[in-house]
């Protein structure tokens, strides 16, 4: 038995050296595109079944809407009984909506002054780039300038037409904010300084104390705005009536103007409704239940008929206002109650270290409590947003232009007539590609901000 | 000199130490909140006052007995032209009811079978309901409901050529069409059996459970209440003669008499209303069943119950207290979308009251009331209950 145990002068001059034997390859039906189809389709009898049912109603879908859309389609024809003529109803007529398309996506706007909506956009989109470029430090202020700035500038591409003496202040305002945000990008892209800093710098005062500085950074903001102000005197854009506004693009400004309101309302009356003071916590959960617990169109409705009589004699509404105004309340309403599931979300503990810390109300809401409860609520705003972009086609209703309304006139224009489907369809994409794509950068930035939490 | 100082230094952070009050700051805000909304709140009646009288209109409830003098094309309840404002009213209320019951029948169980469907383990059968809930949620349901009418139901055939399934269900342009049931005397007997057999079902579930807790003794109650439910109705409707007969639909002329007819309006906002909501109950089905954590199942096999009585005793009373709050919810989405009804010219509350009433009558401030009233009332109902619910329901934590 000690034999056993002994160890011999042979064991050690052979050092013990564990040597695994090679690992079996897995059998083939686990791995690789097989082994994958056997685990996930064809597992068991009644799993492949289902698979068998699945495959054909996915052949038959795709086949149905493929025939339809693109093989028997057609592509060029001069009116709707041309198409009928072809192939009937068998296949879709694409000309109709190709006709259209214009006013799909800019409604009713002058055909030559259609190039201002473009450009609007195009610069929105330039305003933002930079909270996606790397270096940028101001990203805060570029994003609150593009809520807060950026509407004055769209307002007078817009609409154009005479500007008085503050609305030219507020559009001069408007491009010297799209000045900075790019100004300000390329200084700290390139050396690390805002604008307003680099400018100090440039003009000789970098070794002086802070409050130069900052005086020479206004003095050469105050510059800026001297030029814009000085180009927008010179710059006259032809009016256009918002009753000629129309398709994706009155959409895009009613669900955008929504959004842009919905937050930061829903935000205040979510403090409200929290609030320690009674009749402000009465007063804003009234406002949220009333606005919630009807429906969105009994709203537009009831501003349609009522904010004429709101307001006093003689002062006239045009119908767009009226239904923005509708649909921010509405948004707000929801979006308040968001914010609150959030903040009721943030552990107590986060409340009592904030004023053990002997911060005041508004900086422990806006230091600790509101960036915590705007980060776990993100899915949830940005499904919010996405439901105020689809409940923007109720503007339809109420006799706007929007894209739904649109799609349905495609049909009821003679050389058309009955042309709905195809409209339909393409409308349906437009707003799926929307909202799918806001739905998927939620998640992703879910993702993204939920990284810290990962450890 | 000093002393006056001193007590000009006292009364100072006297003055500061007021004005840093708690209750003092709260006090103003409040009132300072107050005068701004009194203030905004008269501005608007005076205005409306006004308005009101400049326009010669009037805000009293006096044409609710008046004759609305138009015609609804679908009622649930009865209706003639002659009717006053107040049977419109009325009207309008069955008829959202109607279309909010029968889409919360089908959302719910759509929603239920692509929300299981999403967590089958057949990866084609979890994409393509994947793909259902994406795309569908993902567009407007106003748009839906404009495609199911303008898109399906008014190219459907005319009544001369509608389709037909064995002579008992019709559809074409003019609606869906079916046998109606027509109950003849003493079909009262079979409508009491069933009343019995229900709380005949509902004692032995609970005298079952009972003597489960005192015995440990199961007893089928379900399955033997749900034979109760449908054999004993059964039995005394054969006893008494089956007192029920059926009104066919036909063809007459150009168009379908009898049965029971479901306008295309109807058809396409029902469809459309549960086919929308039931993305939202598939992703809350699944939510919630998700949310029961893989340890439960894992412990009920631990203490060796039954596969089949792990989903109904372990996961589902778990899983319930996720999803119904926001299924709650989702139904009462369901009933306000309902309202969308008046796009495609179907006569529910909004449709017929804050449209063509409103237009009539030119009773703005009364009708607009009313139908928020209405919507305020099921709401409210619907979240006090609720709440009750989640109390009851709220995880004891010991």
């Amino acid at each position: 038995m000690s034999d056993s145990t002994l160890v011999t002068t042979d064991d050690v001059d052979k050092a013990l050296v564990f040597k695994p034997k090679d690992a079996r390859p897995a059998p083939p039906s686990t791995v690789g595109v097989i082994g994958w189809m056997r685990n996930n389709l064809f597992s068991n009898v009644s799993n492949t079944l289902l698979t068998i049912v699945g495959a054909y109603i996915v052949y038959t879908f795709f086949s149905a809407v493929l025939n339809w859309a693109v093989f028997n389609a057609v592509w060029e024809a001069e009116s709707r009984r041309e198409c009928l003529d072809l192939v009937g109803r068998s296949g879709a007529c694409w000309p109709g909506v190709a006709a259209w398309m214009e006013n799909l996506i800019y409604g009713l706007y002058p055909k030559h002054q259609v190039w201002r909506i473009n450009l609007g956009f195009l610069a929105l989109i330039a305003w933002v780039i930079p909270l996606w470029l790397p270096r940028v430090k101001s990203k805060v202020a570029i994003g609150i300038s593009a809520v807060l700035i950026y509407p004055f500038l769209a307002s007078y591409f817009f609409m154009g037409g005479n500007k008085g003496l503050v609305w030219t202040l507020l559009i001069a305002l408007g491009v010297t904010g799209f000045a900075w945000v790019w100004l300000t990008t390329l200084t700290e892209m390139r050396y690390g300084l805002p604008f307003t800093r680099f400018m100090a710098g440039m003009l000789g005062a970098s070794g002086k104390p802070q409050e130069v500085q900052v005086k020479y950074g206004r003095f050469s903001m105050l510059f800026v705005f001297v030029i814009a102000l000085v180009l927008v005197t010179q710059w006259e854009l032809q009016e256009v009536q918002t009753r000629q506004w129309g398709g994706l693009f009155l959409t895009l400004v009613i669900s955008g103007i929504g959004i842009t309101f919905s937050l930061p309302a829903g935000i205040v009356l979510a403090l409200g409704r929290r609030s320690n003071m009674p009749l402000i916590r009465i007063l804003s959960t009234t406002f949220i239940e009333l606005f919630r617990s009807v429906p969105l169109i009994t709203i537009l409705f009831m501003f349609n008929t009522m904010l004429p009589l709101f307001l006093p004699v003689g002062v006239e509404v045009n119908q767009l206002l009226r239904a923005i105004v509708a649909v921010c309340l509405f948004a707000a309403a929801y979006m308040a109650e968001v914010i609150r599931g959030g903040l009721q979300a943030i552990p107590k503990g986060q409340y009592e270290a904030a004023d053990a810390m002997g911060l005041g109300y508004w900086q422990s809401t806006t230091l600790i409590i509101m960036p915590q409860a705007l980060k776990i609520m993100i899915p949830t705003i940005v499904g919010n947003f996405i439901g105020l972009f689809k409940d923007t086609t109720l503007v339809s209703i109420i006799g706007l232009f929007d894209l739904l309304s649109m799609s349905r006139a495609v049909g009821e224009d003679s050389r058309w007539l009955g042309l709905f489907i195809e409209p339909f369809f393409f409308v349906t994409m437009i707003y799926f590609v929307f909202c799918f794509l806001m739905s998927q950068y939620s998640i992703n930035l879910e993702r993204k901000l939920a990284a810290g939490n990962q450890r | 000199m000093a002393i006056s100082e001193s007590t000009a230094i006292r009364s100072q952070s006297r003055l500061s130490s007021f004005l840093n009050n708690e209750t003092v700051r709260s006090v103003f805000y409040q009132i300072v909140t107050l005068v701004c909304v009194v203030g905004l709140f008269w501005y608007l009646v005076t205005n409306t006052i006004e308005n009101m009288s400049v326009r010669g209109m009037s805000a009293g409830l006096d044409f609710l007995n008046v004759s609305a003098g138009f015609g609804i094309s679908f009622t649930l309840i009865p209706y003639r032209e002659g009717d006053s404002y107040f049977r419109v009213f009325q009207v309008g209320i069955a008829n959202t009811l109607l279309v909010a019951v029968i889409g919360i029948v089908f959302a719910t169980a759509i929603g239920l079978f692509m929300g299981l469907a999403r967590m089958s383990s057949n990866w084609l059968i979890r994409t393509i309901a994947r793909w259902y809930v994406e795309v569908l949620r993902n567009t407007p349901l106003l748009l839906q409901i404009i495609a199911w009418y303008f898109g399906v139901f008014t190219l459907l055939p005319r009544p001369r050529d509608s389709l037909d399934w064995g002579g008992l269900f019709f559809l074409n342009n003019r609606g869906a069409y079916f046998p109606a049931p027509v109950p003849e005397a003493g079909f009262g007997v079979t409508l009491a059996a069933l009343a019995i057999a229900i709380g005949g079902a509902i004692g032995l579930r609970y005298w079952a459970r009972k003597r489960q807790e005192a015995t440990g003794k199961h007893f089928p109650a379900i399955s033997v209440g749900l034979a109760t439910i449908v054999l004993l109705p059964l039995l005394v409707f054969m006893l008494s003669g089956r007192p029920l007969t059926w009104d066919m639909p036909g063809l007459q002329g150009f168009n379908f008499t009898g049965g029971l007819n479901v306008p295309p309006a109807l058809g396409a906002l029902v469809i459309a209303l549960s086919i929308y909501t039931s993305c939202f109950i598939a992703e809350i089905v699944r939510s919630g069943i998700q949310s029961v954590s893989g340890g439960q199942t894992e412990a009920a096999r631990a203490l060796g119950v039954k596969p089949s009585w792990t989903m109904r005793l372990i996961i589902l009373p778990q899983a319930l207290r996720v999803i119904i709050p926001p299924l709650i919810s989702q139904y009462l989405n369901l009933t306000k979308n309902s309202s969308l009804a008046i796009a495609i010219g179907f006569p529910d509350l909004v449709s017929v009251w804050m449209n063509t009433s409103l237009n009539q009558s030119g009773r703005a401030i009364p009708i607009v009331a009313m139908t928020m009233a209405f919507y305020c009332i099921v709401s409210l109902t619907v979240s006090f209950a609720m709440n009750q619910y989640n109390k009851r329901i709220l995880l004891k934590e010991r």
